[in-house]
């Protein structure tokens, strides 16, 4: 294709050197037309020039103005009656009447030439011309009536001959000129046509050397198309990434789009902490500044469509996901982040003025949305490589059932990080209040280790995954959060968060397991699913926790009871807080117990007489005596004190020696 | 299940030019295959079909009829289809390991036998396994595609000769099908070429090979045998899987696919019916058997 564009150029190229002599030469007669013969000319189109005088020539003049005048007039009527439809209307229908007429007058013309013809041939050829002759003729005049011969012209006069020759002349000095100038017209159309085609596919060269897909439109063979949509979207999308390029009057490339709008648009992705809108995704810069390049118009359109598809199927994804409180509008999809805030998705055009971005956006909400915007796109793109994978599997038979598309991971993963963060900030505001409790009462503060965000279930990606799929695989699968309590001696306790919004079992689930050497009977509650539930486990947990270092501390020894047992806090209803004085004279039926509770926000001890222990039961069975419980709680800043007692144990051992 | 397909023969020089046209029109790269295949062929150990017959008096229970249409029905040839790689092929020529391989029993010894070739990576005892069962194309059809009932199985890795005795069938003889796949929507599209085994001295080697010899050796063959069949060449099979071959509907969709696709290629290549009588896959000499 290209080579005939330059021959034509060279051809051209060439033919402003010199310039091809199309146009016939007009000579210049030397001897003009004598005046004689132009008088006599004169005199036989005028008359005489005796009867010329002036009045006759004005009244030529005006005359002729008027001729003038009046179709001036007569063209002014018609441009007004061209208005009226109805007349129009007639004056096609008259004109379409003359059209018919005429071409039936030279039909009739041309049958009676046959006739004519064909009656003259049977003369000679009867058989042939019998073919051709009318029926009616046939029977009116019978065949070989009219015959030709030729006869020889009287010689024509010199003067005639010459006349016959110059008039021969001058026609085809005019079929000359006409044929010249319309070749030379031709020649300048082909030039024009030639300089924009070779422009044209010197911008096609232009598209595809910049790696555009460059092929034949499937509908229209001879338009190019330029494909720069992607192969693995859904097929309304798939097809729309095909756009003809189309050649315009000078040649230069226009992207036909078709019907789609042209405007770019975006998924803009907003955050709203209450009803206040704290954060608003930017438009794509225009990567370079010739916005109006090819190049750069089909990147416009090749990003439309993929926030077009990305919207379509955050939408059917959204739609889906009512259960996690996404709710889908006509163009607005919500997604609940945390408790207050709100994650608006919505597809706008990029060039509306009322974008602006507001200005109370805070920098985590910021990166927020933008974070939240690139993983909706990189995992779009992961979708579609999926697509691949899947298409380029070997299909399952056929069945009457249709194959469904399932909807793309696209929310979900996101969401489920959101969940997980929500639960993880609880956990780790929980924990560290119950720490602070520790902290405030004069305790060993049990050391957390917090492993977030750590997807231990990820399976050893196939070697044939390419590193890219293995990466964004990651992100699909259940978040996980690992904390880890060691506690005094070997107890410990571990609470693994695992969010899963892509499979069952849906949402958020703690496991919890406890590893009480010293309380053999504690099992772990297993997964749970409720906070307040994880909140009680820990905080019984913990319960034993300050039990078992109430009973293990050492009493003073120096009183020392009468039978010389040395006294302790023995646990005997650790899971009820409950501990008991032992040592104390067996003889009196006055036991001293102490009662431990444990709350997210406060520790408290208690300590009463009893008169007996019976062994089991509590608060029925025992019988309290009247005497005012000691008291202690944890202070509620470190430096206050209570009691008079700064710190738990000191408490405790005064009790313990009372 | 029901496989419709059609077929068209590729000759050599095409080979290259086809790989990309159908790389174009499926818009994927091809997937490389290579195929280990067995052929087996059922025969009928003496005195089993002695199910009683012809007791026209008490009405024979519906599972004895299912029995002795099994028994007495038509037998037919089945393939063992293993995926191999080619690193599996041995390196070098290794003429008569097969013949030592197939003497001996149990894969331990070729694993601990220093003659084994140590540059082929091939474990015979890992070797995945699938039974592909054809039936003879139908009969009669008005469509003109080759439509025959299939079925596939999986069966255990590593050694399956003993299995499939005991299933009634005896080993005939293997090949190599060498090739690519594409995949066009619901059809696949399989480009592929059969290699033979080098010849061994052992006339018909009674069990599979155990080792795999080197794949240039194959290709040579091929070579050679082309010399003297000049119609050596790729096959190109379009198929489409039907799970329901009652389903009228179905059949006709899967069928009028498998034509769009055959005008899609025509200026490629000619698609079309294969001969029924060369796919058929029953066991002939019945009488023999016995």
């Amino acid at each position: 294709m290209v080579a005939p564009v330059v021959g034509f150029q060279a051809l051209f190229a060439m033919s402003d050197s010199f310039t091809l002599p199309l146009r016939p030469v007009v000579e210049r007669e030397d001897n003009p037309d004598t005046l004689p013969v132009e008088i006599a000319q004169i005199a036989e189109h005028w008359g005489s020039f005796r009867d010329v005088n002036e009045d006759i020539l004005q009244a030529k003049i005006r005359e002729e103005r008027e001729n003038d005048g009046l179709q001036d007039t007569e063209n002014d009527d018609q441009e007004t009656s061209d208005i009226d439809t109805t007349e129009r209307i007639e004056q096609l229908y008259k004109k379409r009447n003359e059209i018919t007429q005429f071409a039936v007058q030279s039909h009739m013309e041309a049958l009676f030439a046959l006739d004519f013809i064909s009656l003259l041939l049977s003369k000679n050829a009867p058989r042939q011309a019998e073919t051709s002759i009318s029926a009616y003729l046939k029977q009116v005049a019978p065949l070989g009536s009219l015959d030709a011969e030729a006869v020889n012209p009287p010689p024509r006069s010199e003067s005639a001959t010459k006349d016959i020759s110059t008039v021969s002349r001058g026609w085809r000095i005019q079929n000359f000129n006409s044929a010249s100038s319309k070749l030379l017209k031709a020649a300048s159309r082909l030039e024009t046509e030639v300089s924009s085609e070779s422009r044209y596919w010197n911008e096609v060269l232009a598209v595809k050397d910049k790696g555009w897909k460059i092929c034949r439109l499937p509908r229209e063979r001879q338009a190019l198309g330029v494909q720069y949509g992607f192969l693995e979207a859904t097929p309304v999308f798939r097809d729309r990434g095909l756009a003809s390029l189309r050649r315009s009057e000078d040649g230069s490339l226009i992207l036909d789009k078709g019907l789609i709008p042209s405007g770019v648009r975006f998924v803009r992705v907003r955050v709203r902490q209450g009803s206040i809108i704290t954060s608003s995704t930017k438009p794509p810069a225009a990567t370079s500044d010739n916005a109006e390049s090819v190049e750069q118009r089909i990147l416009q359109a090749r990003d439309s469509v993929f926030e077009e598809e990305l919207f379509h199927e955050l939408v059917r994804e959204a739609r889906s996901m009512a259960s996690c409180g996404v709710t889908t509008r006509l163009n607005l999809i919500q997604v609940p982040a945390s408790d207050d805030t709100e994650i608006l998705l919505d597809l706008v055009d990029a060039n509306d003025e009322s974008l602006e971005a507001d200005q109370n956006s805070t920098e985590a909400d910021r990166l927020l949305a933008d974070g939240l915007a690139h993983s909706m796109r990189i995992l779009l793109a992961f979708a579609h490589r999926q697509n691949l994978r899947r298409r380029t599997q070997v299909p399952p038979p056929l069945t009457s059932k249709k194959r469904l598309t399932p909807e793309y991971h696209l929310l979900r993963p996101v969401l489920a990080y959101f969940q997980h963060l929500v639960q993880l900030r609880w956990l780790n505001s929980f924990l560290q209040d119950i720490t602070n409790v520790f902290r405030l009462s004069g305790l060993e503060i049990p050391k957390l280790d917090i492993n977030a965000f750590t997807n231990k279930t990820s399976p050893r990606p196939s070697p044939s995954t390419p590193t890219v799929e293995a990466l964004v695989q990651k992100f699909l699968m259940p978040v996980e959060s690992v904390f880890q309590g060691n506690l005094t001696g070997q107890n410990s306790f571990k609470i693994t968060i695992r969010t899963n919004l892509s499979a069952a079992p849906f949402g958020t689930h703690y496991d919890v397991s406890f590893n009480f050497p010293s309380f053999s009977d504690l099992k772990s509650p297993g997964p749970i699913g409720l906070r307040d539930e994880v909140e009680s486990a820990i905080t019984h947990a913990l319960l034993l926790e300050v039990i078992s270092r109430v009973s293990s501390e050492e009493l003073p020894t120096e009183k020392k009871s009468p039978d010389g047992v040395s006294k302790s806090w023995d646990a005997i209803y650790p899971h009820l807080g409950e501990l008991l004085l032992s040592g104390s004279s067996s003889s009196s039926s006055k036991y001293k117990k102490m009662k431990v509770n444990l709350s997210r926000h406060d520790l408290s001890l208690s300590t009463y007489f009893v008169r007996g222990v019976d062994g089991f039961g509590r608060g029925t069975g025992e019988e309290r005596t009247h005497s005012e419980p000691n008291t202690w709680t944890s202070p509620q800043q470190s430096t206050e004190s209570t009691n008079g007692h700064t710190s738990m144990m000191e408490f405790v051992i005064s009790e313990g020696t009372d | 299940m029901h496989e419709l397909s059609l077929f068209a023969s590729v000759p050599d020089h095409q080979h290259h030019e086809l790989l990309q046209q159908l790389a174009g029109l499926t818009a994927m790269q091809p997937r490389h295959a290579l195929e280990r295949r067995l052929i087996f062929k059922a025969y009928r150990a003496p005195g089993q079909t002695a199910v009683r017959t012809g007791g026209s008096q008490d009405v024979q229970a519906g599972d004895m009829q299912k029995l002795n249409k099994m028994l007495n029905g038509g037998m037919f040839y089945t393939q063992v289809v293993g995926p191999v790689s080619e690193a599996d092929f041995g390196s070098n020529p290794a003429p008569d390991h097969d013949t030592q391989m197939a003497g001996m029993d149990g894969a331990d010894d070729s694993k601990s036998s220093p003659k084994v070739q140590l540059s082929s990576s091939y474990d015979y005892d890992q070797q995945p396994w699938k039974l592909e069962f054809r039936d003879i194309p139908e009969a009669g059809t008005r469509s003109a595609v080759t439509a025959r009932v299939m079925a596939s199985a999986t069966l255990p890795r590593g050694d399956i000769a003993p299995s499939m005795n005991a299933w009634g069938y005896r080993f005939v003889t293997e090949y190599v099908v060498e090739g690519d796949i594409f995949i066009h929507n619901d059809i696949t599209l399989f480009l592929h070429r059969v290699l033979h085994y080098p010849v061994s001295q052992q006339q018909g080697p009674s069990l599979p090979r155990q080792t795999l010899p080197a794949f240039k050796e194959m290709e040579t063959q091929m070579q050679s045998m082309k010399a003297s069949q000049a119609t050596m060449g790729y096959v190109l099979q379009a198929f489409i899987n039907v799970q329901d071959g009652s389903n009228q509907e179905t059949m006709k969709t899967a069928s009028q696919h498998l034509f769009g696709l055959r005008e899609q290629l025509k200026s490629a290549v000619k698609l079309e019916q294969a001969d029924r009588l060369s796919l058929d896959t029953r066991v002939k000499d019945r009488g023999g058997q016995r």
